[in-house]
């Protein structure tokens, strides 16, 4: 006899596991498997794990202002369960949006105001102020070191910035998902761990449940896919998901750099979230006083497909594997030293490398799938981890809501915030969608 | 005063390593200044700024993409930078004479700097090669550097904590070790600063080294593979701190 | 063809370490004459201890006092000795005091050097060294008059192969034992400025979560005292929480290291945290979690709390 369970949530990082705390506080009994040996410590364990609300759609930003509620009040969210690991922390820098010509910022304004997010207009002195080591000089367009033109000397500054005081990071997007696994527990999820999913089987035309490696069969009327990176491998497995997707998702590699903050400016405890599309990258603090440097996906850049298994297995040589390049070591790097002057750029490639589930237009599908039962959180994209708590209450809802009969793709969900006075239109993150040219295409969302 | 500092470009100790055609490795990977070079460079620079009318000369042995390292060690202070171009890999002995037949050519060395070893070969001895072709004292693992008018005091390290203390006349040659300094990395502007130092390449061949009879080479390279599999240790403490001290004094030989 | 190898013997306080045996061992081959070269003690005295390893030429080297730890004295006077016995292959041990010795000798005489070898083929002038921090092992042909061979510690079982030796006295040449710019104002002085640097350490000891707090940390920086040349180490959470430096972190974001020996405590072997260490020779772990990643991950486990067992090892070191 197989174990029986309400829900199998496949994926227990960051995306997953709130998924399973919301569906168990409805009163589901669900499960989540992973294949590695604990929550979050997949491509969550990777992320820069930022709070910010500068997205290029209103919904966009509303979802990530929702969100940042829930960062800012984390032990009340998890319901006050108690992890022996430790709760992650939130820590409130502060987020800067560099007035540049690589954002489209009036338009985050719009949504700024349209949403009701607090913020200020910041001139360049003012920012010289809060971040003495920047030079405000315009840097636009983005170029990589290898481009002669990288070098050539600056002419103008840029436009100033827009500052918002609610923005910063989470110190152990890890960590974060290991509480919202307890927290899930408390309500009564179970989690199973070094449990890889091969298949996932349908009977009479609707999810039945899924087959492990070691050749388990767990059976659920609900599966939900929340696999990351191995998203699409997964999708796949499911009899028609892969093909009713018009939208479709692949890995996406990405290089993140920590670079030491210059002597004399403390970017640990005195330095802010910065976004700066005028040199294509984003910054925040980070342990041992340096600065998390991330890459906003400019044009110039190469973008490496990879398949994940074969990535986190290290294969795939220079460039493709999960080793730091010297080449982007010094694009982001440099690219950094010219807004922070003082910026010393060691020799050695220190930082992260891992995936984005990145799907076609870089907005998540949040959505149902053509076989009834098989749900799906995908294509994050690497901008969703600060919606996290959002998207488990989201999903959970609007699976509930199907499987009390929605016909969500003719009548797409409403889904109602918690903490501020807006709805959102699931549809918008429709399988079946056009690609939303309306996205930046990037991680900025 | 000329200082010279020898520098090598080696792979990131970070990369994965691919051996191919069983005696070489895929080098289609990040390679980097040696970081002991890095200490040696920074200690050239700083000794420079106390003597007013010195320079530093980077020499580099290597195949043409080393002048990135060269590069790397102009951004970092050095005002001008030598490459031998060898396409062929060179032991210690073939290395130490190229280097020195390029230091000789070019100037009057008045201080040799290397790194106290390379983390790729770590063969820990180009610099006494170097010194004995040249006949100056040698000194390697050097973490505190004094220079006098015409002597070298140095602190060599023995092991973490002890060290012995030397006094060489100058010209002398001295490995680097990483306590001697913290290595002091370009800014951008230093980096674009750079750009216009010069490198002056030489062949390999053009410096007519004889070769030598002595050699040492790699006939076959094997990746070293760490399976593990988990034994428990059990007992009370007493029971399993015997146990410990028993693995690492017959297992792993530490003690 | 019989072959003369020469054999630096290092000692500590007129007493033969115990890690030449292995080297003697080593260096034992067919056809051979094994030379033990004695710089610091009668070898009188050490006769007996000598040939039950299979040294049958025990040489007397005696320098100058005022000259005995200067090691441009030391190499030439062994120098000296390889051309007086025809040596065509010198062994010394590749420690601290080998890396300031050996090489001066190979440089001197322009003979081809392999510094920690674990293994030597004599027949055909072949050694394996690892190359690349610790991810590859290099096979290397040498050729030439003399090679001169450093030997990793402890690399080898010292084997017994008694044979009776003979005394002789090395007649220095004192016109040659000349140290030209190059004079010893102090030997192993201890620094205390300095640490054991955690990229180079043989052993580290690393705290994670289980370590609870900052002063718990001493336990492991004690312990590590007692083991030679041991660093120590943490987790992310461990700096993330204040608890020790960043510079002592391991892990993706932190420093790489391959130590011999990795004693993990109480930490759960992230796969971040394992991108720091996994090139460790052997890794220990202790953690009161028998489902931490580590515990799966490691050639030893103990399912105990780090706090009561680090103690007590430290008071059997």
């Amino acid at each position: 006899m197989n174990k029986k369970y309400d829900a199998i949530i496949i994926g227990a990082g960051v995306i997953g596991s709130p998924i399973a705390y919301e569906l168990s506080r409805m009163g589901y009994k669900t499960l989540n498997v992973d294949k590695l040996h604990d929550a979050g410590e997949g491509s969550t364990a990777g992320s820069c794990a930022i709070v910010r609300a500068h997205y290029s759609t209103a919904d966009g930003v509303a979802m990530a202002y929702e969100g940042f509620k829930y960062w800012l009040d984390w032990e009340n969210y998890l319901d006050n369960v108690t992890d022996e690991k430790g709760l992650a922390r939130y820590m409130n820098t502060g987020s800067f949006l560099i007035k540049s010509q690589g954002h489209d910022w009036k338009k985050v304004k719009k949504n700024y105001d349209e949403v009701g997010v607090r913020y200020e207009e910041l001139d360049n002195d003012k920012i010289k102020e809060m971040v003495p080591p920047a030079d405000l000089h315009e840097f636009w367009p983005v170029r990589r070191p290898e481009d002669p033109k990288f070098f050539d000397e600056p002419a103008n500054e840029v436009e100033g910035a827009i500052f918002c005081p609610e923005g910063g990071y989470v110190n152990d997007p890890a960590l974060s998902a290991h509480n919202i696994m307890r927290a899930a527990e408390a309500k009564g999820a179970e989690f199973l761990f070094n449990a890889e999913v091969v298949d996932i089987r349908s009977e009479d035309g609707k999810v039945a449940g899924i087959t492990l490696k070691d050749g388990t069969q767990i059976d659920a009327g609900i599966v939900v896919n929340v696999g990351g990176p191995h998203s699409f491998k997964i999708n796949k497995m499911a009899k028609g998901v892969w093909e009713g997707c018009n939208i479709k998702t692949k890995a996406l590699r990405h290089e993140v750099m920590y670079c030491p903050s210059p002597d004399g400016y403390d970017y640990l405890n005195d330095g802010y979230h910065m976004s700066d599309g005028d040199i294509g990258c984003y910054v925040r603090p980070e342990v041992g006083n340096t600065f998390l440097i991330g890459c906003e996906d400019p044009d110039c850049d190469p973008q490496e497909w990879v398949d994940p298994d074969d990535f986190y297995a290290g294969k795939g040589g220079h460039g493709k594997d999960n080793v730091l390049t010297e080449e982007q070591w010094k694009a982001q790097c440099y690219r950094l030293g010219k807004r922070i002057p003082t910026l010393q750029v060691p020799n050695q490639p220190k930082g992260i490398v891992d995936l984005y589930d990145c799907s076609d237009d870089w907005i998540p599908v949040y959505d149902k799938s053509d076989l009834p039962g098989f749900y799906m959180a995908i294509g994050t994209s690497g901008n969703q981890y600060k919606n996290a708590p959002v998207v488990g209450r989201m999903m959970a809802e609007l699976i509930d809501a199907c499987e009390k009969g929605l016909d969500h793709d003719n009548e797409p969900f409403q889904y109602k915030f918690k903490h501020i006075d807006r709805s959102t239109d699931v549809g918008f993150f429709s399988r079946k969608r056009e690609i939303n040219y309306n996205s930046s295409f990037s991680v900025n969302g | 005063m000329q200082i010279y500092v020898c520098v090598k470009h080696v792979p990131d100790s970070a990369v994965n390593i691919t051996i191919v055609d069983k005696n070489s490795i895929d080098e289609n990977i990040t390679f980097l200044l040696n970081p002991y070079d890095e200490h040696a460079i920074t200690e050239a620079v700083q000794i420079k700024k106390n003597l007013p009318g010195s320079e530093v000369i980077a020499v580099c042995l290597g195949k043409t993409d080393a002048r990135n390292t060269l590069r790397s060690a102009l951004a970092m202070g050095a005002d001008r930078g030598i490459l031998i171009v060898s396409e062929n890999g060179c032991d210690s002995i073939e290395t130490a004479k190229a280097l020195k037949a390029a230091m000789e050519q070019d100037g009057s060395p008045g201080l040799i700097f290397t790194g106290r070893e390379s983390i790729d070969a770590e063969g820990m001895q180009t610099m006494f090669r170097i010194g004995a072709l040249f006949n100056f004292p040698v000194a390697t693992n050097v973490v505190k550097l004094d220079i006098e008018a015409d002597r070298a005091v140095v602190n060599s390290e023995l092991s973490g904590g002890t060290a012995n203390t030397y006094d060489m006349s100058l010209p002398c040659v001295i490995g680097a070790g990483r306590g001697l300094n913290t290595p002091d990395y370009p800014t951008f502007r230093d980096v674009v600063n750079s750009k216009k130092k010069p490198i002056k390449t030489i062949v390999f061949s053009e410096l007519n080294i004889e070769a030598s009879l002595a050699g040492a080479n790699i006939i076959e390279l094997e990746p070293l593979q760490q399976k593990r599999e988990p034994k428990e240790i059990t007992g009370d403490k007493a029971v399993i701190a015997k146990e410990i001290v028993k693995i690492l004094r017959d297992k792993a030989k530490v003690i | 063809m019989m072959k003369n190898i020469g054999i630096i013997i290092e000692l500590d306080n007129g007493k033969i370490k115990e890690t030449n045996f292995g080297m003697i061992t080593l260096a034992r081959a067919d056809k051979s004459q094994l030379f033990a070269f004695v710089m610091d003690a009668d070898t009188r005295d050490l006769k007996q201890e000598l040939e039950s390893f299979g040294i049958t030429q025990l040489v007397n080297i005696s320098l100058p006092p005022d000259q005995q730890n200067n090691p441009v004295i030391r190499a030439k006077a062994i120098i000296n000795a390889i051309k007086a016995f025809n040596i065509s292959i010198v062994f010394g041990l590749s420690t601290a005091m080998g890396k300031d010795l050996l090489p001066r000798i190979a440089a001197l005489i322009e003979a081809p050097l392999v510094m920690d070898c674990f293994h030597v083929d004599l027949e055909q002038n072949l050694v394996k060294t690892s190359q690349y921090s610790g991810k590859t092992i290099a096979t290397i042909k040498l050729a030439g008059d003399v090679l001169v061979l450093g030997v990793r510690p402890n690399a080898v079982e010292p084997i017994k192969a008694q044979d009776p030796g003979q005394i002789l006295e090395l007649k220095l040449d004192g016109t040659h034992l000349v140290s030209k710019g190059f004079s010893v104002i102090r030997t192993g002085e201890a620094d205390k400025s300095t640490t054991i640097d955690l990229v180079e350490a043989d052993v580290i000891i690393a705290g994670g979560r289980g370590m609870k707090n900052s002063e718990n940390f001493t336990l492991l920086s004690t312990c590590a005292e007692k083991l030679n040349a041991a660093a120590v180490g943490a987790s992310r959470v461990a700096v993330d929480s204040g608890w020790v430096p960043y510079a002592m972190q391991v892990g993706q974001t932190g420093e790489k290291v391959s130590p011999r020996v990795y004693i993990a405590c109480g930490i759960s072997g992230s796969i971040q945290h394992f991108a720091g260490m996994k090139t460790a020779g052997m890794v220990i772990a202790i953690n009161t979690d028998e489902n931490a990643a580590i515990m799966s991950n490691c050639d030893y486990y103990v399912k105990a709390d780090v706090l009561e067992i680090i103690p007590e090892l430290t008071k059997l070191l």
